[in-house]
């Protein structure tokens, strides 16, 4: 009994191993074909050739499953290759099979019958990667010459040939050419005839002198130096003023130091006439702001009625202020 | 520790008397120096805020007798070195020489050991000279062998350069140029002046010998005060506006400056101008600095830190016109 059963296993043991090879086959079994679409040719001329190789779905899905084509040369005995096309998938909806292709074209300029040689696929099986190849048949081509007739004499060369033309040979270029002319002749119409821009005038809502008085007054209420803020104090006073000689008299008075407003501001003679007064207000205002000098309480209030002063002695007149800026803009030339 | 205002009265009292030398010293330099006020100026404030002082003119302007005369009223030890192309580091620095009675090496000090250094015509000599000269200004001490010596206070080196002649030079380098504290460009004087260097020359015994009127301790004491000099918050940012200008014009509205400047002011110029501002204060008499000080030295310590695009040179903008923009644009505090 026990001998029936060991003779029974090394039975379908063998059974199995002989089966094995062929169940493999069957996977591995790939379908694949060269096709060339003329089998003759004049020397030069172009052969199509078709490689295809079909696959079941099976081989389709399994991701061990690899088939390689051909790597042709540029150049396989007596013929030349001239493109090779990516490889291509078209599924076949009715077998349901996968078919890949690729086209090589491929030329020959040696005369007389030759052939395309056995090309070779490689194909990639299961999760060891075993490789195989399916390799598919020669196929002949005749390469023919072109017939000469030698007998006859040669013919000459012939002259050149007058080509007649049409005015509808150039329809294009004359067609942009009048379109540009269109568009400069608008172009011109255009800026011709555009009603001319009045150039806006901003005219000052407020005025030099009113916006320095303004900004005077503030700075009196704001209490600075009565806070002890006195740098404070003597920077705005200063720039109230220097903003105020800006605008008033076109003199850049804040890209200046006080020495040189006080060179400056001699072209503009009412102004000029406040030198002194102007001239001990910033030498004060310099020491407060550099020199942390701490002046006393007349001195502040000495220093705000320069100011306002200089203001009022400059105020323009009705009708004069442009008068005055025109003056020093005319020195400052 | 900052200071207040009653510490800035006094230390401008201090001042007031300690810079009386400064007076004493014009007028000295005076009895053989006639013109030249602006460069010996330049010279005083090289001297006090310990930066070395680049001259460009033409020969001739008594730039020798400048700073001969200079030393000779300070009691200190001249030197002029004059730069070829053949010149080598150790006939600037000194070398170490073989003592056949001693039997051994020793050090043979070169004429940069000297309180004052008169470097003529520098782009002559090549680019290793220039640097043994520039370290030693840089580091205030020369090494000859395995020995270092520091060099003697005051030191101040003096470098000229010929504007005209610029076959067989070597320019100095920006990095090197960058050094010198200021760029001084020198003029032609006055014809009452030339008068006047003519009879002088004409008549030398009629001239006094100059005086010995300070000693180099003394130059070192007012150095220590010109460190003192106070320089409020808005100074800072004034010379910091000016030197980010020439790096940045476009954000002070200056964007026509932007194709003209290849490089702008390095951080060694915000110092320059700062020291140079408190020296040129002190040489004023006075214990803080003010706007006019930056300006009036500022050609002098930015000129020649301000590179100039290849645009700049075809258009004939120089330096000192980018630099006026510049002033002209930078609001004053």
């Amino acid at each position: 009994m026990h001998k029936q059963q060991v003779i029974r296993r090394i039975f379908l043991s063998c059974l199995l191993g002989l089966l094995y090879p062929f169940s493999l086959l069957a996977q591995q079994a790939v379908d694949v074909a060269a096709k060339a679409d003329t089998n003759s040719i004049r020397l030069g001329e172009q052969i199509k050739l078709q490689l295809t190789a079909t696959l079941t779905p099976a081989q389709f899905k399994d991701p061990n499953f690899k088939i390689i084509f051909p790597v042709l040369p540029d150049s396989l005995d007596h013929f030349e290759v001239v493109t090779r096309t990516s490889l291509d998938t078209v599924n076949s909806q009715d077998v349901h099979t996968h078919t890949l292709h690729q086209t090589v074209t491929l030329t020959s300029f040696d005369s007389g019958h030759w052939q395309i040689p056995p090309m070779r696929f490689e194909v990639i099986t299961g999760a060891n990667a075993a490789a195989d190849s399916a390799v598919t048949l020669p196929i002949g081509i005749d390469v023919n010459t072109v017939a000469v007739d030698t007998t006859k004499a040669f013919k000459p060369i012939k002259a050149v040939q007058a080509v007649p033309w049409s005015i509808w040979d150039y329809w294009l270029y004359i067609a942009i050419g009048a379109g540009i002319v269109l568009i400069m002749g608008g172009l011109i119409w255009y800026f011709r005839s555009r009603p001319e821009k009045v150039p806006v005038v901003n005219t000052p809502t407020i005025s030099p002198y009113e916006l320095a008085t303004r900004q005077l007054k503030t700075l009196k209420e704001e209490k600075l130096w009565q806070q002890g803020d006195v740098k404070q104090y003597y920077t705005r006073l200063t720039d109230i003023l220097r903003t105020y000689f800006e605008h008033q008299f076109n003199i850049a008075a804040l890209e200046q130091t006080s020495e040189e407003l006080l060179q400056n501001i001699k072209p503009v003679t009412k102004l000029n006439q406040q030198r002194d007064k102007l001239r001990s207000l910033l030498a004060i205002a310099d020491l407060a702001k550099f020199a942390k000098l701490q002046p006393t309480a007349d001195e502040h209030e000495d220093c705000m009625v320069k100011a306002e002063e200089i203001l009022e002695w400059t105020r323009p007149k009705a009708g004069a202020a442009e008068e005055d800026g025109t003056t020093a803009e005319k020195q400052q030339a | 520790m900052e200071n207040t205002s009653s510490d800035i009265r006094q230390l401008n009292e201090k001042i007031h008397q300690a810079s009386a030398f400064v007076d004493l010293l014009s007028m000295e330099l005076g009895k053989v120096i006639v013109g030249q006020r602006y460069m010996v100026e330049r010279l005083l404030i090289g001297l006090l805020a310990q930066g070395h002082v680049l001259l460009e003119g033409v020969p001739g302007l008594a730039k020798t007798l400048s700073i001969k005369s200079l030393s000779s009223a300070i009691n200190a030890k001249f030197s002029r070195i004059q730069f070829t192309p053949d010149l080598l580091p150790a006939d600037v620095v000194g070398t170490m020489i073989y003592n056949q009675q001693k039997n051994e090496f020793v050090v043979r000090r070169g004429p940069i050991f000297a309180n004052f250094i008169l470097a003529d015509e520098i782009n002559r000599a090549p680019a290793k000279v220039q640097s043994a000269l520039l370290e030693a200004m840089q580091e205030r001490q020369i090494t000859i062998g395995d020995n270092t010596f520091k060099l003697d206070e005051p030191f101040l080196v003096l470098a000229t350069q010929n504007p005209i002649e610029q076959e067989g030079t070597y320019t100095l380098p920006e990095a090197q140029v960058d050094r010198f504290m200021l760029k001084v460009v020198i003029g032609y004087p006055t014809k009452e002046e030339e008068k006047l260097i003519i009879r002088q020359n004409l008549n030398p015994e009629a001239s006094s010998p100059i005086r010995a009127i300070i000693q180099p301790s003394d130059i070192i004491e007012a150095r220590k005060l010109v460190r003192e000099v106070y320089m409020d918050e808005k100074i800072e940012k004034y010379i910091l506006d000016i030197v980010f200008a020439t790096r940045n014009p476009e954000d002070y509205k200056l964007n026509k400056l932007k194709p003209l400047i290849a490089y702008g002011g390095s951080p060694r110029a915000s110092i320059n101008l700062a020291w140079a501002a408190k020296a040129y204060a002190f040489m004023k008499r006075r214990g803080y600095v003010i706007p006019e000080d930056v300006r009036n030295i500022c050609f002098d310590v930015m000129r020649h830190r301000v590179g100039l695009t290849y645009e700049a040179e075809a258009e004939n903008v120089t330096s000192e016109n980018i630099l006026s923009e510049i002033l002209n644009a930078v609001e004053v505090p």
